[in-house]
């Protein structure tokens, strides 16, 4: 910014009570990572539910992944997509994507998700994709 | 006295003729005025206004300004709001039938400019909500990034998708722009194009100040001046460590380079008295970052702080004297951020009550300082815009220099500079009535504003 030259005076002094605090002020910034930062940055997750499937900003079809289920194993809690395995936790969100019958998308849970269905999952960890963060999944099959 | 001519009929009219023919000729071309085609980034930036301003996404109406006004600085305050007419769309949840109930709380709106946000989850639209003030838009190219990412809204968390600020109008359409609570695409509202997105960023990223600033600053008043040091001391105010610069971001000599915008939860729902709370409304309690919320919000610019106020996500302070002493009391110092403060550098922050009034004085006075950058902005600007575009950029101008001039005299600070101020505001309201004299009207503003930051800083 150019409102003005940045003053000189007053430099040295704070330099020297910004160095001596610095290492106590490094424990804050430790504590803060540990504690609060950086938290994984989600979407706000909660308008997520209205997007349909494959229209999330961003996020739809380069970190998501998008197609039938091919399978469903209740008792591992898993599903196949694309022939990928993926562990539905109890951390994941599953929200039925009613919006091609112009309905409103709900909250839904894993017996939403069946054989044949349309998917999109994000999954927790974008490079491994071992479990889903969040899934739509349409009522459907082929809806 | 004037003479008694008699004059044929119509012989007036034949004698301005010729100066109405000129006149006319000079209206049309300025109306034919050729204009430099615009650049790609400017196009961009251009149709991302023209969205933001006028877009509903075939919704109740609102647009992206409804909440977010220019003449508020991109931010929304209880003083506008009364400004308004009552079939504005902000006041959609009193005049459609659909949106009476979950959606807003017209009370709390009206009284303290707080929107109603599901950040938690729609499934209990009566009870699981939040009430949260309208952060500007100014300076968002400094105050997003962060090593984890995109910090959007209040709690860092405000986009769908990827998070992005490019992310974010979807989100916004879906909680605050449909027609009912059912919240169906295509149906209640349409989402944003791909396209449409690029040019809202665009746009957004474009509003306010582009770099952050380099403290301190050579200040000409005394108390600011010494508000100043307090900021920058990190065994007294201890400001900069979150604020770097006055800015949204975290001091990267502490908290790493790149750090960026850092989320912390530094007590402000434990605030006691919120004026929210007093009027006995349902206000649950607000848990911030992620969902359910690990109680953070994210850091905000503090450089456009004095005249953005109410302060903090839940606008429960008014004035910027206040926000600062939010950071003596008990509500911060024993708030996580608080309890990490005092194990870092061993005690809280303990500021009396002329030290609160310096940091203020010395966060006014940045505040007019940018005023004053973006009125000159405006002004010169304005010169190279047809007539109806340039009047509008130089009623911008107008805004921002009462702005300054009320973001000092709250202060009681330096007299002089609202002198040159006003007039300056003069001229600018001037210029922008005026066809003819524009360009010297706006030169001269200029020269006001020049002189009046010249009374705030060396």
């Amino acid at each position: 910014m150019s409102w003005s030259n940045s003053r000189g005076r007053g430099r040295s002094a704070d330099k020297e009570r910004s160095t001596a605090l610095r290492s106590s002020l490094i424990v804050l910034a430790a504590a803060a990572a540990l504690l609060w930062g950086p938290a994984a940055v989600e979407g706000q997750m909660m308008t997520e539910q209205f997007i349909p499937i494959g229209q999330s900003p961003g996020l739809s079809s380069t970190h998501t992944d998008i197609g039938e289920i091919e399978t469903v194993d209740p008792a591992a809690r898993r599903i196949t997509l694309g022939g990928r395995s993926i562990a539905v936790t109890a951390r994941t969100r599953i929200w039925l994507d009613r919006s091609a019958l112009r309905q409103a998308n709900v909250t839904g849970g894993f017996a939403d998700l069946r054989q044949g269905r349309r998917a999109e999952v994000k999954y927790e960890d974008a490079a491994r994709r071992v479990s889903a963060e969040w899934i739509k999944v349409a009522p459907e099959p082929g809806g | 006295m004037v003479p008694n001519v008699r004059r044929r009929p119509g012989s007036r009219v034949l004698a301005a003729a010729p100066l109405l023919v000129l006149a006319l000729l000079l209206l049309a071309l300025a109306a034919c005025e050729s204009r430099p085609p615009l650049g790609p980034e400017a196009a961009l930036i251009a149709e991302g206004r023209e969205i933001f301003f006028n877009e509903t996404f075939e919704g109740n109406g609102r647009t992206c300004g409804t909440c977010h006004r220019a003449e508020d600085n991109f931010g929304l305050s209880p003083a506008f709001i009364a400004t308004l007419p009552p079939d504005d769309a902000l006041f959609v949840a009193e005049t459609n039938p659909d949106l009476a109930e979950n959606f807003e709380n017209p009370r709390l709106m009206r009284a303290f400019a707080l929107i109603l946000e599901n950040q938690d989850g729609f499934d209990d639209l009566a009870n699981n909500f939040n009430m949260r003030g309208v952060p500007h838009t100014l300076a968002l190219g400094t105050s997003v990034d962060s090593a984890a990412g995109p910090r959007t809204g209040w709690s860092g968390d405000g986009a769908p998708g990827d998070g992005s600020l490019r992310a974010f109008a979807t989100g916004a359409v879906i909680q605050h722009f449909p027609l009912t609570t059912n919240r169906i695409p295509g149906v209640d509202f349409r989402l944003p194009s791909d396209a449409e997105l690029d040019a809202l960023e665009a746009f957004q990223l474009s509003l306010g100040r582009q770099e952050e600033l380099a403290l301190p600053l050579a200040l000409e008043g005394v108390v600011a001046a010494r508000g100043q040091e307090i900021f920058l001391d990190n065994t007294l105010g201890k400001c900069n460590a979150c604020h770097a610069n006055a800015g949204a971001n975290g001091d990267p000599n502490i908290f790493g380079p790149g750090a960026g915008n850092l989320n912390f939860d530094t007590g402000v729902e434990a605030l006691p008295d919120q004026p929210a709370d007093l009027t006995g409304e349902p206000v649950p309690p607000d848990d911030g970052f992620g969902t359910p919320g690990d109680g953070t919000f994210n850091t905000p610019v503090l450089v456009e702080a004095a005249d953005t106020g109410p302060f903090f996500h839940n606008n429960s302070v008014e004035t910027i004297e206040g926000a600062v002493a939010f950071y003596n009391g008990d509500a911060f110092n024993s708030s996580p951020a608080g309890a990490l403060l005092v194990g870092a550098t061993g005690s809280g922050i303990n500021l009396d009550g002329t030290q609160v009034v310096a940091v203020a004085a010395f966060l006014r006075v940045l505040n007019a300082l940018e005023n004053i950058r973006a009125a000159t902005a405006l002004l010169e600007q304005s010169k190279d815009e047809r007539h109806g575009l340039g009047r509008e950029t130089l009623e911008l101008a107008v805004a921002e220099t009462e702005d300054a001039i009320q973001v000092l005299a709250g202060g009681g600070l330096h007299p002089q500079a609202a002198i040159h101020l006003e007039e300056a505001r003069r001229l600018t309201r001037k210029a922008a009535r005026s066809f003819f004299q524009r360009g010297r009207l706006t030169r001269q503003a200029i020269e006001e504003q020049e002189k009046a930051r010249d009374e705030l800083v060396e």
